[in-house]
């Protein structure tokens, strides 16, 4: 698992151990330089006071012995001698002859800077072995990373507390979140909060208020159809009772078709729950497909027929728009549309009519289903689209499921579903349905 | 008697009307709060059946109109709502009694009978009038401490003749607390029916009182 605290301390260690090399890098450099020139000069300036001393008597010039305290190394040539006069001995034989000015040569197997001039006829060579001026960089290069390779284990430690304190808000947003439970998801608290972990907790507790708001609806849901459910298991109670209490055979028969009744009716109720469950956007979205509506439309009318014949309606489909389709979920299209035609058949009196009609109105499907039945009182055209509301004057065993369906699959597709008087007589049904979106 | 039965589901409404009508009761029903209101304003029931959950008018206003205007019927609530809190203002709003749905049918009887009792005054649960004994739980009836059969009809006869000590009911009173609306009473029901019970318990149980009805004989 990857640290934060742990990265950011190992990165800025590394990057300041790098700053602190980089630093001592340049100044070994630098310093480098300045010696050079400084010790170059001082290698001139011995060899300029011994030429100033006019010739120089070799003869009374002793060779000293080796002597490593002495920083330069004086070593003068006469023509006279077969020998130079050496300061110090240092290694086999003596240092080559060097031309005028400076000059950087080996000897004694090491690199010795040399600094030659002719007084007279003799020649004169300071000399000074290089390493001295490394080491002098060195050391002040040095003098520069040691306080920083010192002070670097003071600063891991401060620094892993400083992280650790700096990640503290994330800690206690971890535990605030740890503490809620899926049935009390209350935001967890921002203040105190800083700007870094801020978009986290307001992203966190926007989520859980559209999880809060969506477990609400599902309990809502499940209450209501638990509540709804006391109804046909009311009449299966009593109609089983009554089966029981049957006296004759006559009776007996009754009470059984009743209880058939109700079984059917309990039946459509729990498939009219499930359905609605199911009916949920993203399936919509995922089962997204071009669906002809005209084609659906007529063959939900087609299937309506045995019960349209049966009540005695006239049942009819219009296709006026010509194989215009939507993109949507096609199951859930079927069971809008065949929802408002069994309605239709169902609330429309023995020798009354139903038309469906599919038309086009610019980037729009419409469909229309008429009939010359009662129809619904204005005032309650909204609230028929509630779940279990049921008409006041709605006969029969109705779920009050059928129409909030219908609009349920309509938002599913970004449409809309109304009630108006038709021209017919009865109700107009009418679905608007934008034919270039897609469902979300 | 008579018992109106508010409700708006069909197939609980039609069991109910089924079940109390096979004990003997005669059941209006009607479906919604404002029918409801009107009807209990109109006839002496001696019993209200009411759900809550009603189209037009909901329940508990129905209950609530039927306290202002101070009529003492015996209200049994009966609904899917089944919240303490909808139970507590069922009851403070006038009810005597509240079932949650979905009930037992014999529950349902037990609780009518408790109801009627109470309405009636009495706490004992069988009615004694001289020699008649009416266990109204088990609709069996004794005469003299031998038991009768009795049609549906005649026992409800006798139940609302014993409701009180020395009762007198008309023609025209006992029809109403035996038939219901859609019941098709013949001109002389109520006198078949007296003289079918006469015929099981003997002349004297039920006694004519000239101008005003009957009554059950006390001695």
């Amino acid at each position: 698992m990857t640290s934060i605290r742990r990265w950011l301390l190992a990165a800025l260690l590394t990057a300041l151990a790098i700053a602190g090399f980089t630093a001592a890098a340049a100044t070994y450099f630098s310093a480098r330089d300045e010696v050079d020139a400084l010790l170059d000069e001082e290698l001139r300036q011995v060899a300029l006071s011994l030429r100033d001393h006019a010739v120089l008597d070799l003869r009374r010039l002793e060779s000293v012995g080796a002597n490593p305290d002495q920083r330069v190394l004086v070593q003068i040539w006469d023509p006279a001698f077969d020998r130079p006069y050496v300061s110090r001995v240092v290694g086999e034989g003596p240092m080559a002859r060097t031309p005028d000015g400076y000059a950087t040569i080996i000897h004694d197997h090491r690199p010795w800077r040399v600094f030659s001039l002719y007084a007279g006829r003799q020649l004169v060579q300071v000399a000074q072995p290089t390493a001295l001026r490394t080491q002098l960089a060195a050391t002040t290069a040095a003098q520069l990373v040691l306080p920083v390779l010192v002070v670097l284990p003071f600063l891991g430690l401060a620094g892993w507390w400083i992280v650790g304190r700096g990640l503290a808000p994330l800690g206690r947003l971890a535990g605030a979140v740890k503490e809620r439970s899926p049935t009390a998801l209350t935001p967890v608290p921002t203040a105190g909060l800083p700007v870094e972990v801020r978009p986290v907790a307001n992203a966190l507790n926007d989520l859980l208020a559209r999880l809060d708001q969506s477990f609400a609806l599902q309990r809502r849901f499940a209450a209501d159809a638990a509540h709804e459910l006391r109804t046909p298991l009311t009449a299966l109670q009593l109609q089983v009772q009554l089966a029981e209490r049957a006296q004759t055979d006559e009776e007996r028969a009754r009470a059984f078709e009743r209880l058939q009744q109700g079984i059917r009716r309990a039946t459509r109720l729990v498939q009219q729950l499930l359905t609605m469950a199911r009916l949920d956007p993203d399936a919509a979205a995922a089962a997204s497909a071009a669906v002809d509506v005209g084609a659906l439309v007529a063959s939900i009318v087609e299937d309506a027929q045995p019960l349209a014949a049966e009540r005695g309606i006239a049942l009819a489909c219009r296709d006026e728009a010509q194989q215009a389709s939507v993109s949507g979920a096609e199951d859930a299209l079927r069971i809008l549309f065949s929802n408002l035609v069994d309605n239709a058949v169902r609330y429309t009196p023995a020798g009354g009519r139903v038309q469906a009609t599919v038309a086009r109105d610019g980037d729009s499907l419409i469909v229309h289903v008429d009939d010359t039945g009662p129809g619904i009182q204005a005032e309650e055209r909204e609230r028929v689209f509630d779940r279990f509301y049921r008409g006041s004057d709605a006969p029969g065993t109705g779920t009050g499921l059928g129409l909030a369906i219908v609009s349920q699959v309509a938002d599913m597709h970004r449409g809309r579903v109304t009630l108006d008087a038709s021209a017919l007589g009865g109700l107009r049904a009418t679905v608007r349905l934008p034919t270039n979106a897609s469902a979300h | 008697m008579r018992i109106l039965l508010v409700e708006d589901d069909p197939m609980i409404g039609e069991s109910v009307v089924d079940g109390l009508k096979a004990e003997g009761y005669a059941v209006d029903w009607v479906r919604d709060g404002q029918q409801a209101e009107s009807a209990v304003t109109a006839t002496p029931y001696a019993l209200v059946l009411l759900d809550l959950g009603l189209p037009r008018r909901d329940g508990i206003e129905v209950l609530r109109t039927i306290r202002e205007r101070r009529l003492d019927v015996p209200v049994l609530v009966m609904t899917a709502r089944d919240t303490v809190r909808d139970r507590i203002k069922g009851l403070d709003t006038g009810a005597d009694d509240y079932l949650v749905k979905p009930f037992n049918l014999d529950e349902l009887s037990a609780r009518v009978r408790a109801l009627l009792r109470r309405a009636a005054g009495r706490a004992e649960p069988v009615i004694e009038r001289g020699q008649l004994v009416i266990n109204p739980a088990t609709r069996e009836v004794t005469w003299g401490g031998a038991p009768v059969a009795l049609s549906a009809r005649e026992y409800a006869l006798l139940a609302a003749l014993a409701e009180r000590p020395g009762l007198v009911l008309s023609r025209a009173q006992l029809e109403e607390r035996l038939y219901g609306w859609n019941e098709a009473v013949g001109s002389n029901a109520v006198e078949v029916h007296i003289h079918n019970v006469r015929k099981k318990l003997g002349d004297g149980a039920i006694r004519n009182v000239r101008g005003l009805g009957y009554t059950l004989a006390t001695e």
